[in-house]
């Protein structure tokens, strides 16, 4: 594909069509130092003064030719993933490496082959990915108009049963001709996984003294007296989790256990292999991966980001290692684990009985209060997956209570309006739920 | 003196790649540091040549100092290039 962007010689075969188009171009070559070079073959290229394109002689042609390949050759062996598109969004050169992706995630993230348009694909992704692919959409034509330099953008998939986090790079490809866009794709998702925040480097006592202050906003950690607390730091390390990424998958063995201070994560359960709905909901009240408490390695959910925030997260070892030898945390995470059941007995009978509208107006309460924060970002499919309902359902019941001016709603965003008024308007298991998780942290 | 030059190549294509490893070989033994060289491959900017008046690639042109002068071709001729760039055959700098 590199290959088009270079004017094509008119096609030659064998020692005598060559040297017909030699004769061809030195039609052009007038001037004496301009003949000798042109004779002695030492010309790779004659601009033809009609069209202001350089045409190439045939030597140059096929040197070229093998330069291309070798070039393609040296994409499809690098490890990263990487496609050229071109001014119309077009992409013209997929590597290997962004081939095979395809291939095996049928299409999910972006994943489109050559000749398909990557700003069409931008437009067709599901509502959950609408709005991180129209910022990467958005980068591309920038960076195609040349009004922007190399751009760096997270994209969280989960579509095509795949639950990817990757990073999309965009830099642009500029000449005399039509700007082209290099886009890498980076599948970040153990990375996002492991909560790492990659390339930071942090000296022990920043860690320490931000883990010191984080431990504090969350109510499991915070029960464990000081010199025990002090013992747990050195095993304790802040991550910095965002919407979207997923902590743990179905069946998956839990290496870290994660204690949230200000972000939110669902607990989903996944049907059929793609279908999932929303079982619980942990935020600073809690922790993530208490079932290692019980003896089990395994995840039964997934844990999916609700709210972007930060959280204290141990390697299960020393938790295992920790909660053994202190009843103070093992009380804490059984009292945890208890209310978490609470929550997750009371959400399936609530999912089975209740209207959309009071389900919907008591997962608004419980995020609020989890999050420590009146507004948040979520899309009515988002919703849906949660509450276990067709897109449909949530758009009725969020207009409902946006009519009643309970809540405002946005873009995704939701902002609740009437904090009294929506505790009125939900079902009964929000109460349950609450009396369960102010138990659980007296 | 700086002499400040161009040389237009045609990508990856033999004479051009041989034209840029002549002139930077005659560059470093003659001139060291004191010259400025833009190469502009003529496959991504045929614009450029055309505006420079550049038919055949490769081509040197040396644009200072005057007087201005073209080479044109692979420059394997030494002499030739030593004298486009005004350089006394035979001086090391």
């Amino acid at each position: 594909m590199i290959s088009e962007r270079l004017p094509v010689a008119p096609r030659t075969s064998g020692l005598q069509a060559e040297a017909a188009f030699k004769e061809w171009m030195r039609r052009f070559v007038t001037g004496a130092a301009e003949l000798r070079a042109f004779e002695a073959d030492e010309i790779d290229a004659v601009l033809d003064p009609v069209t202001g394109t350089a045409v190439l002689l045939p030597k140059a042609q096929a040197a070229l030719q093998d330069s291309n390949r070798l070039v393609l050759g040296v994409l499809d062996r690098l490890p990263a993933q990487i496609c050229v598109i071109d001014a119309r969004g077009t992409v013209l050169i997929a590597n290997r490496a962004w081939q095979s992706f395809i291939a095996a995630h049928a299409g999910a993230g972006l994943g489109i082959g050559e000749g398909a348009n990557f700003l069409a694909a931008c437009k067709s992704t599901g509502p959950s990915e609408r709005m991180r692919a129209e910022a990467v959409a958005a980068a591309v034509l920038r960076v195609l108009a040349g009004e922007g330099g190399p751009v760096s953008c997270d994209y969280v998939c989960h579509s095509h049963g795949v639950h990817c986090t990757f990073t999309l790079g965009v830099v642009g490809i500029t000449g005399d001709g039509p700007a082209h866009a290099l886009v890498t794709r980076e599948n970040v998702t153990e990375h996002k996984r492991a909560g790492e925040p990659r390339g930071s480097v942090r000296t022990r006592a920043r860690r320490i003294a931000a883990v010191a202050q984080a431990g504090i906003a969350n109510r499991v950690l915070a029960t464990v007296p000081t010199k025990q607390y002090e013992r747990l730091l050195s095993g304790l390390e802040p991550v910095c989790v965002t919407y979207g990424d997923v902590l743990y998958e179905p069946g998956e063995a839990m290496r870290y256990v994660y204690f949230p201070s200000d972000c939110l994560i669902s607990l989903l359960t996944v049907v059929d292999g793609h279908r999932a709905v929303e079982v619980g909901l942990v935020g600073r009240e809690g922790m993530v991966g208490a079932r290692l408490a019980l003896g089990t390695g395994a995840s039964p959910v997934r844990a999916l980001v609700q709210g972007t925030g930060t959280a204290l997260r141990m390697s299960s070892t020393r938790f295992l290692r920790e909660f053994r030898r202190s009843p103070v945390l093992q009380r804490a995470v059984f009292r945890f684990i208890d209310a978490l059941m609470i929550q997750v007995t009371q959400t399936a009978a609530c999912n089975r009985f209740h209207e959309v509208e009071a389900r919907l107006a008591r997962w608004l309460l419980m995020t609020q209060e989890r999050l420590s924060s009146a507004e948040f970002y979520l899309t009515h499919e988002f919703l849906a997956d949660m509450l276990g309902v067709r897109r449909a359902g949530v758009t009725s019941a969020a207009g409902a209570l946006k009519r009643k001016k309970l809540i405002r709603y946005k873009r995704g965003s939701i902002a609740i309006l009437d904090q009294q008024g929506l505790e009125a308007a939900c079902c009964s298991c929000y109460r349950v739920v609450q009396v369960m998780d102010l138990e659980a942290a007296a | 003196m700086i002499v400040v030059m161009r040389l237009y190549v045609a990508g990856r294509a033999p004479n051009s790649l041989k034209a840029i490893a002549n002139l930077e070989s005659i560059c470093r033994r003659h001139l060291k540091d004191r010259y400025e060289l833009e190469i502009v491959d003529v496959c991504e900017h045929p614009h450029r040549a055309a505006a420079a008046g550049i038919l055949l690639t490769p081509s040197l042109t040396k644009m200072s100092p005057a007087p201005t002068s073209t080479v044109i071709g692979n420059l394997s001729d030494t002499s030739t290039l030593l004298a486009a760039l005004g350089i006394h055959a035979g001086s090391v700098e």
